[in-house]
This record gives C-alpha cells, structure tokens and sequence, in this order.
C-alpha cells in the first residue's frame, strides 16, 4: 500500500515529523517497506525544452538533441523515439542520480558524439513503468526550473506492508486511524454533502443472491461531462503510481485508496434495463475491463443488465459499460460482495485487481454509503450533472459485534502488567467501544475491524499500541524437565551416518526432493509422484530415489574439471504422494579418481571395492555390540548386475547397496566412465529397544598365535566368502580369522580358473600349538575348503 | 714385572687411532678378550701370592675398568659419528605436497545441528513430520481456510493423489508439525522441528525448496515475555554475541495471536553483515502466541493451555552467520561451494566446546 506524507496529513492532524510517522508505521505492525523523498530525489532534475533535433551521424536508432535548460543549452544523445523539437523535458544533469537504478549521469561519448546529460522517462524516475518514451511535459512549464517544484514531485512516498488481517489500512483513511490511536495525532474528519438526489433513478437494482451480495447501492448522475482530471487528483493519483484516465474513473480510484472503498461506474446509456446480481451460468463470457475475455461459471457474482454480464463483482467491471470522454449519463456503484466467493472467483478466473484484493480481505460495510457520497459529491463538482435518489438494494448490516474479555487473560497472554483501565483506554483510541464491566470488559468491535473475533485478536491489539518493546523478558529454563530424549533414535543414527560418512572422504550435497520423471524411471513409478504444478519440466516428480540428483550433479561437477567426486545425500524418497510413503534414506557416490597420479602413487580410479568398504564401516559404527553381516550379489536393477550386492544384517535385514552404477543409466545420464555409489536403507536399520553401555567380555589368549598361508586353484566363480566360511567352520575355537590375501588370474592356472590364497590364524585359549595341532588343523582347512569350493590346493 | 703404566699408555693409543667399530672390536679382542693381552695377565696372578697378589689384582682391575669405560665411550663415538652420517644421506624434500581425505558437512546441517544444540540444552525435543502433507494439516488446522488471503500467499505445490480426494501438498512450512506433534503428546509440550519446506518460486531470492526451524511450546503459563526470553537465549547463542540487538515487531500469521516478526540489529562493513553491531534491522524469523482455533483443532484447551510458536528459515541464518550471499547456491552441488562452506566431519556443534 503506497501513499504519501500528504495525503496522510489530509487525515490525521500530527505535529510529528515524518521519521517519527515511518517508526511508529512499522511499530504498530504497519511495515514500512520503502520511504522516498521525491524532494530529493528528484532535486538534481530540471525543465529542459528541445530546441534542436536530429538524427546521429553514425546511428539510426538515435537522435541530437540541443536542450535549452536555463542556464545554458547543451548537447544530449537520446533514443526515445518520441522526442520532438519544441518539447519540455525532465532533463537528468551530470552529476545527477537515476532513482530506479541509481546510475549516476556521466558526459560521455556515444557513438562518437558527446552527450551531456539526459532526458527521462517516466520509468526512470521511478514514477510508472512507462520507458517507450521520455516524459513529455505540459508546455506552460518553464524552463529551467527545479522538476520536483513545477510537477508537485515533492512529496515523501511511503510504502507499507499490509498483512491479510488488516484490511481496514488498506485506504489512507484506516492508516491515519491507526497512528491517532498510537498518539501521533488526532484524526481528521472529512467534511462532505450528501447529496438527496432530485429524482428517481432510471435503473432499479435486483439482487438475486444475497449471499454473494449483501448490498447493492446506486447512484445515476445524468449530464455528466467526462474531463480529464484537475491537477489535484491527477496529482495524487500519480503520486502513488496510478496513470490518471478520466475524472470519472479517477474520483473512484481517488476514493477507494482514500477510503478503502471499490466503487464502480457504468456508462448508464449502455445498461439494458435493469442491474441484476446474479450467479453466473456455465458458458457465459465476459470481457473485462482488462480487455480479456473470461468464461464464467456458475456460482461466480456477476453484474448483469437485462441483456449481458456488465461486471464481475468486487472484481472487475466490463468494457461494455465503460466510461470514455463521450459518456453523457453514469451510474455509481457501491456494493458489499461476499469475500469467500471474491476470493473464489478471482483466484479461477486469474484475475488480481484492487478491488478484489480489499473485497476477499473484507471491506466496512459502513464505508458503502459514505463512499457512495463522497464519490457523488466529486462527480457533480468536477463533472457537474445530477444525481438521483439513491437506490439500495439489499441489507446493510447495521449491527455492531459485541464480545467479553477479561484483563486477566490479557494479562496472562501477554506476559505484561496492564490494567483494566489502559486496556479500555487503548481500545477506545482504536474506535471499539470498551468499558469495565465488573471482571470483564464489554468490547464492540468497529465495523472496519473484520479481523476480530476473539480475546486473543484483542490482546494484539493491545499489545500493538502498547509497543512490543514493552513486553518483558523472562527465564525459560524449566525447573523440570519436559522430555528425556532431544533426538530419537532415527535422528540420532542419521546424524551420525552423516558425520561417519563424511569422514570417509564423502562431500554433503543436498538436492531438490523433486526429480525429473524421464531420469527417474529407473529408479521407481514415477507415475504414483506426479506435481500437479511443478517449478519446470525437469522436475516434474517427487524423486524416488537419491540417486538420480547426484547423478545429475556429477556432470556438472566434471564439467568444471573435476575429476574425483566422492559425494553423499541423506535425506527423504518417496514411494506416493502420500505422507506416509516417505523413506529416509543416505547415498554415497564415488565417480572418478580415487587417486591422482602423485609423486607418490600412480593414479586409480574408485571402484566397487571402495564404496563398499565405506558402506561395511558405516554400518559397523551404526550397529554396534553382536551381530551378523553378510553379503549378497543381488541389488536393485540400476545397479551393474555383476558388479553389485548387498548387504544382510542378522541374516534378514536389507540394510544397503552398494556397486556400480548400470552402464545403460549412467549412459542416460550422460556419465562416461564408471559410477560407484552405496545407498543406506536407514528405516531398516533396528532400533535397539535398551541399549546396554556394558561391552561383551573379552578374553585374551596367552598363548602363541600361528599364521598359515593356504593357495587354491578354484574355478572362476568361486566365491571369496565361500572359502572363509569353509576355513572358520573348521574350528570356531581355534580359527581366530581367515583372510583372503592374494587373488590372481592367468591362462597358466587353466580355462576359467583362478588362484585365491588365504591366511588364516590359529590361536588356543588352552596351550601353545604344536607341530602336531597345527598340521592336523591344517590339513582340515585344506580339505573342507577343497570340499566346499571343488578347488584343489596349490603346492 | 709388567710396567702398567705403559701398558696403559700402549692401549689408549690403540684405541684412540680407532675410526670403525670393527677395528674397535678387534682392539677389545687383542686386550679384553679370552686371549687378550689383560685376561692373560689376569690368569697369570694365580702364580702370586699374598700381599703382591692383591696389589696387583688391583691395578689390573682398575686398568681393565678404564679399558671398558674407554671402548664404551668409543663405541658412541663412532655410533654417532655412523648415525650423523646416515643423518645427512637421509633428507627429505618436506615440501612435497601431502592430501587429506575427509570430506565435508553440508552448511544446512550443520547450522540445524547448532539450533538443535541451543534448543536442546533449554529443554526442547527434536520432532518431525512428512515433506508431503495433507492440505488439512498444512493449512486448515493451521487457521488458514481454503479463502484465506495468507494462503494464496504461500505458492504451494500440490502433489496428483490417487486415493480419495484428500489434496496433499509438498508442506510449504514446517507448522504442520505443531499439528502432528500435539495430536500426539499431551502438553507440556517444547519442540523444535527442523526441516524441508516447498514454495513453488524461483529466482533470485527464492529456491522451490529451502529449510526452515519450527518452534512450539505449550504449556499452562508460557507467554509473549517467555517468547521473547527464548528467542534472545537463541539468538545471542547462536551468533555468538552477546550484544545482539533484537526488535519485536506487529505482524500476522493464521496460526499465532498476537504475532510478531523479529529483527536484529546489524551493520555491514565493506561487502559483510556484522550481526550484533550498528543501528539497521533485519528480519530474522516469525513467531507469535499459538491461536486459540489451532488449539481446539488439536483438542486442547485453550482456556486451560497456552504457549508460544516460531519458525525460522535455516538458510537465512547460515548466510547471516557463515556470509553465503546467494541462498540458492545451497542446493546447486558445486563441489568447490561445499568444500568452501562446508564444516569438518569432526566438528559437533557443542555448547561446551564450540558451536561452530
């Protein structure tokens, strides 16, 4: 909401300066978002007239100008397409500041010419969008003279905030109420007739529906004679940033950001009959005002003649009934529309004006017929004509909302001592009608007020004139404690994962949760996580999967000359669109060079191996104390199926994945070399109900432990693991650990066959081996491995 | 007789001319050992007797002693001079550069790991709930009614439903989960619920998806000075000043009566914001007393409970801390951002050791 100092002043009588006005704006909940002070911004800018105007020598789009700006006639280069020899400018010194880019004026060469100075556009100056041509001046302007003083652009610009609660400040009026029940003065009356009218209006009003339509109130004016504005009201209006169009458009703008209150005018020759308010039936159309055409539906308020829709109401009039400079007879609308269905209607048809923003927040019922007058009273004055009787249709709700509050409760709300007494004195500053009744005090709440309903509407209110910086400060720490546990267990082991992760070599990232659905594909149905509305193309879905996003980030990462990326995500995929269906989840991705060549080490790239010890590790942090972890080469289908698996806990729980990336989707993703990524299912991680801070007992053997080394020629799809199973199975006791240590394959060994040796260590709690024991055992292991593997050992 | 002290003289030179440890050896063979000139002697007292035997088992002890402490000294002599030796042969160019291999914490966790600190040691649990919410939940409990201006406000994302005709949305704050949470616990109730949020906006100050901090506190007493008692322990810990400046200012929020906005006071020297100096206000977060209607619509009693929300947007408070000037580069994946403002896998936010 935009106005100036001025205007406020026609308001509210204040001794205030106009920095105390703007603290105390944003004090009582009114934020100030801007403040220009037209004086100086626009102090360096003068009257300037084209004297001469010609083409430049060396470009077609541009024009030399000589302006004459008092003091002296200057040289200046300028591409509006709208400069004529003779005209009165704005003329922008060097030395001077543009105010809606804060550029400041240089003499330069332009294209070989000097150019001193500049003429502006409205644009420029920050005054409307308009930037297709300079400013052109009335021509009784004189020359030389200051800008800001000949055009009235001397005013203080204030822009504030209007939260959705406060629809009473979206006119001048409501705001100077505001600051006079906040002391920063006393609030003007606005003295006005109300006209009686000498006859009856020609057109009768019928409201159909008065839900969507409480009150209809109309006014014809005949004789009318349609001007532009006096200088006044085009002032104001354009102070605030509104192009003035004609008296008769202008005065019900003037009066609806004066007052908060739409009105509307119809040229009344147009109307056909009567003015019905009526739903809209499906397949009507309406154009606007707004030169656009919109398809109604049933339920939609429409202002309607006999004939036609002339009007969405509390949105927007038609073109049809609009007022030009040849309209002659006009009828003057002020109505009440329901907010829900304005809300409604505006947000299908996507339609935003002035007048639905005030109608779906509320509008005072009351303003209907004072605004009415006043908009009459400046039609006849400006426009002269005759008015009729008013013609109300409809209810005007004369009954004022009543409700009991208690100081108590303020008080306890608050967290601040007030009295019964200043509650009622600030509530009477705000126009409700409050006074002390025993415990409680009677509040009727003003018409303008649609906000208020309840003792907690009335604590801000008192809080707000109050000052917020009066409320204390005080201790929050509890005396007892409210909760046992800050983080649960889930949050616990994604915190930590996260840590372990990282401290692995592993980078944060965080993606959008969105993904795109022809990547995502291979990752889960993307059909069942459609956005209806999504921000674009390529992310059209929820992800289903962290995978996709940092495969996406990869290529971005290698397009700035990366070539190793060890990156990880934890955070949430998604199965539907239903907020159940929600899995956490943490993937780790290894592309590239796991080391550069170094002076020290020849280069390598990352492999499988490496992002499964990661994931092996971080499930051992996770889940501490006995368990059992084995590994499967089964994973999901956008992993390499031979180069992936999986990891078992306690022989049932799927706790991660971890292998390559499969060729055909790092391939879609434009990725060349190949991907290595772990995914950490953290749902299934178990919780453990207790945990126990006592460690399994540990015991130590005394005596000698012995290492032996085992080779075996085993076909090539042995597993490793089959051989270490075989190896421990032989004596739980005295097997201490069976490692694989060596891995080769060569045309020597035979077709499709490979050498695997392991290293096993063999320790007794009971006595020291000896030659005996350990032959005996080792011989075991041979067999059983043999046996298992239908390897045979090598010598 | 032997003339010792010849002897003596005869042997330091020998030893004294040694430059290796073999040579040495080989001098402690030719006196010291079995056959060595001193053992021979020694053998040979057995053939005296009385007083001349003692005297002279004594001297040759004594000459024995110094033979040893002498080949001792001489031995480091020649280990040191060998080690200096080894020493100078051994350099290394430590200049060669070395890398490390940790990784880095996303600034978004990290700065919730450090409100998660603050709010934990007054007391607050960590609560969650989903990213994609009924609209119920996001909106209407919330006070917002499908007409209410506030809610075309918020630009939100809706998600296609295939069951019933709840409509869901991608939550477009964390407030939801004021609902959820006190749908689940009786009050007293003191949460902080980080999180995802959706807005459907982009450009150049806004991302489709940012992070923001809920808190709520309902209890039977818990006012606006209690409000404005925890948001400055929060504020001052977390920028770690205890000159920060805060403002409470008028707002609106469906969901709080009376609501409030928060600015702290700054200054900005050259292209930085200096939080905690100079007189210019800058918005920090949204709170407000809880809304009689939120509480009926979680079957609490307003007349009998009370309690105070806030909510927070955790990318605002990493720039303003950390100085990020563009929030969306937050979630662009530029390995160079993240080890640039990214935190240390080791680093915990802590209160009693630092908290960043």
């Amino acid at each position: 909401m935009k106005f100036t100092y001025s205007w406020l002043k026609e308001h509210l009588e204040t001794e205030h300066q106009y920095n105390e006005v703007v603290d105390k704006l944003t004090s009582i909940g009114l934020e100030v978002e801007s403040v220009q002070d037209a004086d100086l911004a626009y102090k360096d800018f003068i009257v300037g007239q084209v004297l001469e105007e010609e083409k430049h020598p060396n470009a077609d789009k541009l024009k030399l100008c000589k302006v004459d700006i008092g003091r002296e006639k200057v040289d200046v280069v300028c591409g509006a397409p709208n400069v004529t020899k003779g005209m009165k400018v704005v003329y922008a010194p060097v030395g001077s500041v543009i105010p809606v880019n804060q550029m400041k004026i240089k003499a330069a060469k332009i294209r070989g010419v000097e150019s001193y100075g500049m003429m502006c556009s409205e644009y420029e100056l920050g005054i409307s969008n308009e930037h297709d041509g300079i400013i052109s001046l009335e021509q009784d302007k004189e020359v030389g003279s200051s800008f800001a003083d000949s055009s009235g652009m001397n005013d203080i610009l204030i822009e504030i905030g209007i939260t959705p609660n406060r629809q009473d400040c979206l006119g001048v009026l409501g705001i100077a109420r505001d600051l006079a029940a906040a002391g920063l003065g006393k609030l003007k009356n606005r003295e006005y007739k109300t006209e009686k009218g000498s006859f009856e209006s020609p057109i009768k009003i019928e409201i159909q529906d008065n839900d969507m339509c409480p009150a209809f109130a109309g006014v014809y004016i005949k004789n009318v004679k349609n001007v532009a504005s006096p200088d006044w009201l085009k002032k104001k209006l354009k102070s605030i940033g509104l192009r003035p169009i004609s008296a008769l458009v202008d005065i019900t703008n003037y009066v609806m950001f004066d007052q908060n209150r739409p009105l509307h005018v119809y040229d009344a020759d147009k109307i056909k009959g009567k003015i019905i308010v009526r739903s809209a039936q499906d397949g009507e159309s309406f154009k606007a005002l707004d030169e656009k055409t919109y398809n109604l539906k049933n339920g939609m308020c429409t202002i309607s003649d006999e004939e036609k829709v002339l009007g969405l109401g509390g949105i927007m009039g038609g073109e049809s009934t609009g007022c030009n400079f040849d309209t002659i007879n006009v009828l003057l609308e002020s109505a009440l529309f329901d907010n829900v269905n304005t809300a409604r209607t505006g947000r299908d048809l996507s339609i935003l004006s002035d007048a639905r923003y005030r109608f779906e927040r509320g509008i005072d019922p009351r303003s209907t017929l004072e605004g009415i007058h006043y908009a009459t009273q400046l039609i006849l004055e400006i426009c002269g004509g005759e008015c009729s009787e008013l013609v109300l249709a409809g209810q005007i709700s004369e009954t004022l909302n009543t409700i009991h509050i208690s100081g108590k409760n303020i008080v306890k709300r608050l967290g601040l001592e007030i009295t019964d007494d200043e509650i009622v004195l600030i509530l009477n500053s705000l126009g409700f009608g409050a006074k002390k009744s025993g415990e409680s005090i009677h509040c009727t709440i003003p018409s303008w007020r649609q906000d208020i309903h309840g003792e907690a509407d009335i604590s801000e209110e008192i809080i707000r004139i109050k000052g917020y910086e009066n409320i204390p400060t005080s201790n929050i720490r509890a005396i007892s404690k409210v909760n046992k546990d800050i983080l649960n267990n889930t949050q616990k082991i994604i915190s930590k994962a996260k840590h372990f992760i990282a401290s692995e070599g592993y980078n944060e990232f965080i993606t959008f949760s969105f993904s795109d659905s022809k990547k995502s594909i291979f990752f889960g149905e993307v059909e069942k996580l459609k956005i209806v509305n999504p921000i674009s193309e390529d992310l059209d879905i929820l992800r289903p999967s962290l995978v996709p996003n940092l495969l996406a980030s990869i290529k971005k990462n290698t397009a700035r000359g990366i070539d190793s990326l060890s990156i990880f995500e934890a955070g949430s995929q998604y199965s539907s669109t239903t907020p159940e269906d929600q899995i956490n989840s943490i993937c780790g991705v290894k592309y590239g060079l796991s080391n550069s060549k170094t002076w020290r080490s020849e280069k390598k790239q990352f492999d499988i191996f490496d992002v499964k010890n990661d994931l092996l590790n971080v499930v051992n942090y996770l889940v501490p104390g006995n368990k059992k972890i084995s590994i499967s080469d089964e994973a999901p289908s956008w992993y390499h199926p031979g180069r992936s698996g999986k990891i078992i806990l306690n022989k049932k729980i799927e706790i991660g994945y971890f292998g390559e990336l499969h060729p055909r989707i790092a391939n879609k993703f434009k990725i060349k070399t190949r991907v290595n990524l772990f995914e950490l299912l953290i749902d299934n991680i178990p919780l453990t109900e207790k945990k126990t801070t006592n460690k399994p007992q540990l015991i130590l053997s005394d005596f000698q432990s012995v290492t032996r080394d085992f080779a075996f020629i085993l076909d090539k799809d042995v597993k490793s693991s089959d051989l270490i199973k075989a190896a421990l199975n032989v004596d739980t006791k005295i097997i201490k650990s069976a490692e694989i240590f060596d891995l080769f394959e060569d045309k020597s060994l035979g077709h499709d066959k490979k050498s695997m040796a392991i290293k096993v260590i063999l320790q007794s709690e009971e006595k020291t081996l000896d030659e005996n024991d350990i032959n005996s055992l080792s011989s075991k292991i041979v067999d059983a491995i043999e046996k298992s593997t239908s390897g045979t050992v090598r010598s | 007789m032997v003339d010792f002290t010849k002897l003596e003289q005869e042997i330091t030179n020998s030893l004294s001319k040694v430059t290796d440890l073999e040579s040495l050896n080989e001098c402690r063979i030719k006196y010291l050992g079995k056959k060595g000139e001193i053992s021979l002697l020694m053998k040979e007292l057995a053939n005296l007797l009385g007083e001349d035997r003692k005297k002279q088992a004594e001297i040759l002890n004594t000459l024995k002693n110094k033979i040893l402490i002498l080949i001792e000294d001489k031995t480091e002599e020649l280990n040191d001079r060998n080690l200096n030796e080894k020493l100078s042969s051994e350099t290394l160019d430590v200049t060669l550069p070395v890398s490390s291999s940790l990784g880095s914490i996303h600034p978004i966790t990290q700065v919730i790991e450090e409100v998660v600190t603050i709010f934990g040691d007054l007391d607050f649990y960590v609560a969650e709930g989903p990213e994609v919410e009924t609209d119920y939940n996001n909106f209407t409990a919330l006070n917002t009614s499908e007409h209410h201006p506030a809610r075309q406000m918020h630009d939100t994302f809706y998600v296609e439903t295939q069951t019933d005709n709840m409509q869901n949305v991608l939550r477009t704050h964390t407030s939801p989960v004021q609902i959820r949470s006190m749908l689940e616990h009786k009050p007293p109730i003191r949460l902080i619920a980080p999180g995802k949020t959706f807005r459907c906006d982009n450009d150049q100050t806004h991302s489709p998806m940012f992070h923001q901090v809920e808190g709520l506190v309902i209890d039977q007493e818990s006012n606006m000075s209690h409000l404005k008692g925890c948001l400055e322990i929060f504020l001052k810990t977390f920028f770690e000043t205890d000159k920060l400046k805060m403002r409470f200012r008028p707002s609106h929020f469906p969901f709080t009566e009376p609501s409030a906005e928060v600015d702290i006071g700054y200054t900005k020297k050259g292209n930085q914001l200096v939080i905690g100096e100079g007189d210019d206000w800058l918005e920090i977060l949204g709170c407000g007393m809880v809304h009689p209607k939120v509480l009926q619509n979680v079957n609490i009693d307003p007349s009998s409970f009370q309690g105070y929300a806030f909510g927070m947007g955790i990318e605002r408070l990493a720039m303003l801390k950390y100085g990020i000037s563009d929030l969306r580069t937050f979630f662009e994946c530029d390995l160079r951002w993240n080890k640039h403002y990214g935190f240390s896998p080791l680093n915990f936010p802590s209160l009693i050791r630092d908290l960043s």
